[in-house]
């Protein structure tokens, strides 16, 4: 690491992409991935089935178990919960800041992740989410709490806007969404914090 | 509307021009697009008309005379005759234009450009015209009259006073517009022909400003308020900016109460390298963050530096992405990491300025937090950031919102 100047230059047209508030349920059933382009730096997408493309998540959750695994190619597996279910998220050695980070929290632990979703499928046809980790950082029960508020709202914001534009359209068509289910996965989150 | 009228009025039009005009093939052409394309009537008759019109070389035939509109109703896609002052002259861009400007009437005003292959005489700056069958589209987001071969441009000899309607920053739409603001930065200009950039603020907002170098064009000057009458509004990226080049600019004898800056919310997804504890150069003025071995880009070696805390971070609402950059006093307000424990921290430490890094990014990031700064270029600088709190009332909103339909 230099002391300096290695952010990526964020103007001049790139836009990062935002990280999508999504709930560990809602999250393992997507399966819609796709590139923007077909070249090969272009950002992979995957379709949440609320309607909105995800290039990266942002998650708060009980880290609840960790495992190092591989020992030339060293990576970590954690599955983080939240109250509908568990996010599975994976450290390697291309991302050895989240690596490191994750090497020092000791489950159970409050954590916040900033990643990147991506779509696997074994030979046998089973599909597991996993989500690539940028950072993780251990916090504390409040940035938990504001981030089940968060999620619960923007995952109402994209069900009231279901089917009104290119996204959202094909999410439906694809999975099918059925918005009452979702409003119960978030009443359920919610109940979960006290009044 | 049947087709033969529109025949008729298609070849009265050539005719009138001293032309004979064929029936048969206007009425086969017509038929051919209604009814074999299932092209509507008068899309119909606009294209046979042009089509006629340039086998008989006829350059001014134009569709059925348009309507007198007001400038304010203008919306793209119309044909339209309108009658309005010329408030601004600009240097046209490329040599197809031959002059770009701004028309006004007591309704509204609206950006134009005269083609160079309408051949038309001049427009003086100041004077009332009458355009008959322009052509209104749309041009970064805002209407523009297009004044073309078939335009026919009558000088008027009238000169109604004009009062343009001023309205707050925050109202202001793409366009042209009219406001009150205080210059309150100055920015490095990005361009070489660009004459001066920077803020422009009122109670309401604040909103980037460009001035390109014109004959007889001046500077503004830092914190002073001025009239801004028919300054063109462009959109870009969902973010209006003024031109200021075509437009008049009167200082005026009063200060203004600028709303300080964008308030920003969201969870700190990147702290970027370059964070915590940095060096800057000593030289007056210069302020520049040295390299681990103390070089200034400007400067070289400087090995007096002084110490101070920053963070290039990332603040994300779940949509949109900000890229902050926060000074000292709100890094040591969120941190509870003052500058002189930073020093200490990174001179007794192996891992040096390191340590203070990884410190302040474990503290900060995957928190929500609340911000209020000024943006500059792609970059907000923060003045004053808190964390955000929890709220069991925005709990309740959100179970009553969940709960509508469970």
């Amino acid at each position: 690491m230099n002391g300096q100047g290695s952010l990526p230059r964020q103007g001049g047209g790139f836009e990062r992409e935002p990280a999508r508030r999504v709930f560990a349920q809602e999250l393992r059933e997507s399966r819609l991935h796709f590139r923007e382009t077909m070249e090969e730096k272009s950002p992979g997408f995957i379709l949440l089935p609320t309607g909105v493309r995800a290039n990266r998540v942002f998650i708060v959750g009980t880290l609840t178990e960790k495992e190092r695994r591989g020992d030339q190619n060293l990576f970590y597996h954690a599955r983080i919960a939240d109250p509908t279910g568990t996010f599975f998220i994976m450290a390697g050695s291309y991302q050895p800041d989240a690596m490191q980070q994750i090497a020092r929290i000791e489950p159970p632990a409050f954590v916040a992740v900033v990643g990147k979703p991506n779509v696997y499928e074994s030979p046998s046809g089973a599909v597991l989410i996993s989500v690539r980790a940028e950072s993780i950082t251990s916090v504390d029960a409040e940035t938990r709490n504001l981030w089940i508020l968060d999620t619960a709202r923007s995952t109402l914001d994209r069900l009231d806007t279901l089917g009104k534009d290119e996204d959202s359209r094909k999410a439906l068509e694809h999975y099918h969404t059925d918005p009452s289910l979702y409003r119960t996965m978030v009443y359920n989150a919610l109940a979960q914090l006290k009044l | 509307m049947n087709l033969t009228e529109v025949v008729e009025r298609i070849s009265h039009k050539i005719e009138s021009k001293g032309k004979s005009a064929d029936k048969k093939k206007i009425e086969a052409k017509l038929k051919r697009l209604v009814e074999e394309f299932g092209v509507h009537i008068t899309e119909a008759e606009r294209t046979v008309l042009n089509e006629m019109a340039k086998e008989y070389s006829i350059s001014s035939l134009g569709p059925r005379s348009a309507e007198l509109k007001e400038i304010g109703t203008l919306v793209p896609g119309e044909w339209v005759t309108v009658e309005g002052k010329v408030v601004s002259l600009s240097s046209p861009p490329t040599p197809a234009i031959a002059q770009a400007g701004i028309i006004a009437d007591t309704s509204g005003a609206i950006r134009f450009v005269v083609w160079a292959r309408a051949g038309a005489p001049p427009l003086d700056q100041g004077l009332w015209y009458h355009f008959d069958s322009a052509v209104v589209d749309e041009y970064k987001g805002a209407p523009k009259l297009n004044i073309h071969s078939g335009t026919t441009i009558t000088r008027m000899e009238q000169d109604a006073p004009l009062i343009p309607a001023v309205v707050k920053i925050a109202e202001l739409g793409p366009g042209v517009g009219s406001t009150r603001a205080k210059m309150i930065q100055e920015w490095e200009p990005a361009h070489p022909r660009m004459l001066q950039t920077g803020l422009l603020g009122d109670e309401s907002g604040t909103i980037k400003f460009t001035i390109w170098e014109e004959n007889g064009k001046e500077k503004l000057t830092l914190n002073t308020v001025y009239s801004i009458y028919y300054a063109q509004v462009d959109e870009f990226n969902g973010r209006l900016s003024l031109n200021l080049t075509g437009a008049i600019s009167v200082p005026e004898d009063i200060d203004l109460q600028v709303r300080s800056g964008e308030m920003i919310s969201g969870a700190m997804v990147h702290i970027a390298l370059g964070s915590g504890l940095v060096k800057r150069c000593p030289v007056n003025g210069c302020n520049r963050v040295l390299s681990r071995q103390n070089y200034c880009p400007v400067h070289e070696i400087q090995n007096t530096f002084r110490y101070d805390l920053r963070i290039k971070g990332v603040i994300d609402d779940g949509t949109k992405t900000h890229n902050v950059l926060i000074p000292r006093e709100p890094v040591e307000a969120l941190s509870g990491l003052i500058l002189d424990k930073a020093v200490e921290i990174a001179e007794n430490n192996p891992l040096g300025m390191d340590e203070v890094f990884f410190r302040i990014r474990d503290l900060l990031l995957g928190r929500y937090y609340t911000c209020r700064g000024s943006e500059m270029e792609d970059r907000i600088l923060v003045k004053e950031c808190s964390k955000r709190i929890y709220d069991p009332k925005d709990l309740a909103t959100l179970l009553n919102r969940a709960g509508e339909v469970v």
